[in-house]
C-alpha cells in the first residue's frame, strides 16, 4: 500500500558531469594516441620514408653519402657469393651498375644468386665500389612460380 | 526466407572454405621456386590483411558515414561500425603477427620498419584508438558522433598503407593481385588457393561481424532492462 504521508520523491536532480569528463577522457585518449603515432613515425619514417637506396643512386650520390651508414638494394650476382665463418661476400648489381659486397652476420635463409637483397652498412670510402655491410636481408619480389612447373608425368606414372 | 537460409548457412560455409583453405594451401598447392613451402603463408597472410585493411575496416568507416549522414543515421551503423572495427583491430594485428612469421624466415628480419610495416602498425592503433574513444564516452549520441569522426580521419592511413609499396621503396613485396598492369604474378592452382582464402576470410568477417553485432544488440537490451529493473527497485523502495 502506498506511503501516503513519505511519497517517493521524483523530483528530477541534475545529472551528473558526464559530458565534461568524458571530454577530457576524450582529450586523453587523443593525446596517448598521438603520442603512440608519433613514437612509430619517429621510428620507421620521420627521417626517410624509403627504407633503402638502390644502387644506382647510392652510386650517384656516393661523395656526398661517404662513410655513413645507410640500406643498399640490389640484386645477387650469380657465381659470386663467397660465405665465409663471419659471413658472406658477393657482387650485387643494380641498374648499370655493381658494388661489392663484404657482409658479416649469417645471411638469411633465402639468400641466394639472381635474388634482391638490402644490405646496411657503409662505403670503404668515398670512391669506393665496396660496401661493408652488418646485415643482409632478402627482399623477395611479388612472384610466385611452382617449384616444378614443367614437370611432366611419364607413361608408367612416375613424375620426371 | 532467403535471409534467414543464408544467415543459417554463412558459418558451415565458412568453415567448409577456410577448410578448404588449408587443404588446398597445405596439400594441393606445390612449394615456390624461390620460397619453397614458406610460400603457404600466401594463402594466409594476405586474405588476414585484406580483411583488416579493406573489409572490416571499410565497412567501418562506411558505416560511421551512413551514422553522420541525418537521412541514414541509426544506432544500428553505429554498432556496426563498433564491431566491425573491433573485428579490424583483432585482423590487423593478426597481420602484423603473420607478416612477421613470413619476414623472419624470408627477409631475415621479424620487423622493419619500412613504410608498408609501419603504416599497418599505426592502423592498428588507430583501431585501439577508436575503441578506447569509445570507452571515453558515456553519451550514446556523443560516443557515437566521436568515433564516427574518427573513423574517417583514420581512413586516411588505409590508401597511404596500400599504396605504400609503390610510392616508396619498401622491404616488403609489391602488390600480388592488384598490381598496376592487372597482371597477376602468382601462377597456376596458387592462384585461385590465394582468391578461395579471400573468399573464405571476407566469409569469416561477415560471420564474425554478425556475431559480434547480436552480441552488442544483447548487452544494449540487458542495459535497458537493468536500467527498467533498477527504476522499478526504486518505485517498490516507496512502497510499503
Amino acid at each position: 500500500m502506498p506511503d501516503t504521508e513519505d511519497p517517493l520523491d521524483l523530483t528530477p536532480v541534475a545529472a551528473p558531469p558526464t559530458k565534461r569528463r568524458g571530454r577530457w577522457r576524450t582529450v586523453g585518449v587523443l593525446s596517448v594516441l598521438v603520442l603512440a603515432v608519433l613514437a612509430l613515425l619517429s621510428q620507421g619514417l620521420l627521417h626517410s620514408l624509403n627504407y633503402f637506396e638502390t644502387i644506382d643512386q647510392a652510386m650517384s650520390s656516393r661523395a656526398k653519402l661517404g662513410t655513413e651508414t645507410f640500406r643498399l638494394e640490389g640484386v645477387v650476382k650469380p657465381h659470386t657469393i663467397d660465405r665465409t665463418s663471419r659471413g658472406a661476400s658477393f657482387w650485387m648489381t643494380g641498374g648499370n651498375q655493381e658494388v661489392f659486397v663484404n657482409a658479416t652476420g649469417s645471411p638469411p635463409q633465402l639468400f641466394q644468386a639472381n635474388i634482391p637483397v638490402v644490405v646496411e652498412g657503409h662505403f670503404t670510402s668515398a670512391t669506393s665500389d665496396r660496401f661493408v655491410a652488418t646485415q643482409i636481408l632478402v627482399k623477395h619480389t611479388a612472384t610466385y612460380i611452382a617449384q616444378h612447373p614443367n614437370r611432366v608425368k611419364a607413361p608408367n606414372g612416375t613424375v620426371r | 526466407m532467403i535471409k534467414q537460409l543464408s544467415q543459417r548457412l554463412l558459418g558451415p560455409v565458412t568453415l567448409v572454405l577456410l577448410a578448404l583453405t588449408f587443404w588446398l594451401g597445405l596439400w594441393v598447392t606445390p612449394p615456390d621456386r624461390v620460397q619453397g613451402n614458406l610460400v603457404r603463408l600466401l594463402y594466409v597472410h594476405p586474405a588476414i590483411a585484406w580483411v583488416a585493411l579493406y573489409v572490416s575496416f571499410g565497412t567501418s568507416v562506411i558505416a560511421s558515414c551512413l551514422y553522420l549522414w541525418k537521412r541514414t543515421r541509426s544506432v544500428v551503423m553505429d554498432r556496426v561500425a563498433y564491431c566491425a572495427m573491433e573485428v579490424s583491430a583483432v585482423f590487423l594485428a593478426l597481420t602484423l603477427i603473420t607478416g612477421s612469421i613470413w619476414g623472419r624466415p624470408t627477409w631475415g628480419v621479424w620487423w622493419a620498419w619500412d613504410a608498408r610495416l609501419t603504416s599497418t602498425a599505426i592502423l592498428l592503433v588507430f583501431a585501439l584508438g577508436y575503441l578506447a574513444l569509445r570507452r571515453a564516452n558515456d553519451d550514446p549520441e556523443v560516443r557515437a558522433r566521436r568515433s564516427a569522426v574518427f573513423a574517417i580521419i583514420a581512413a586516411i592511413n588505409v590508401p597511404i598503407d596500400h599504396f605504400s609499396v609503390d610510392w616508396w621503396h619498401t622491404l616488403h613485396q609489391g602488390a600480388t593481385v592488384f598490381t598496376e598492369n592487372g597482371n597477376f604474378l602468382v601462377h597456376g592452382s596458387m592462384l585461385w588457393t590465394l582468391f578461395v582464402s579471400l573468399f573464405a576470410f571476407t566469409l569469416l568477417f561477415f560471420w564474425l561481424l554478425r556475431a559480434r553485432y547480436r552480441l552488442e544488440v544483447q548487452r544494449d537490451a540487458r542495459y535497458a532492462a537493468s536500467l527498467d529493473e533498477a527504476l522499478a527497485q526504486r518505485r517498490r523502495e516507496g512502497v510499503h
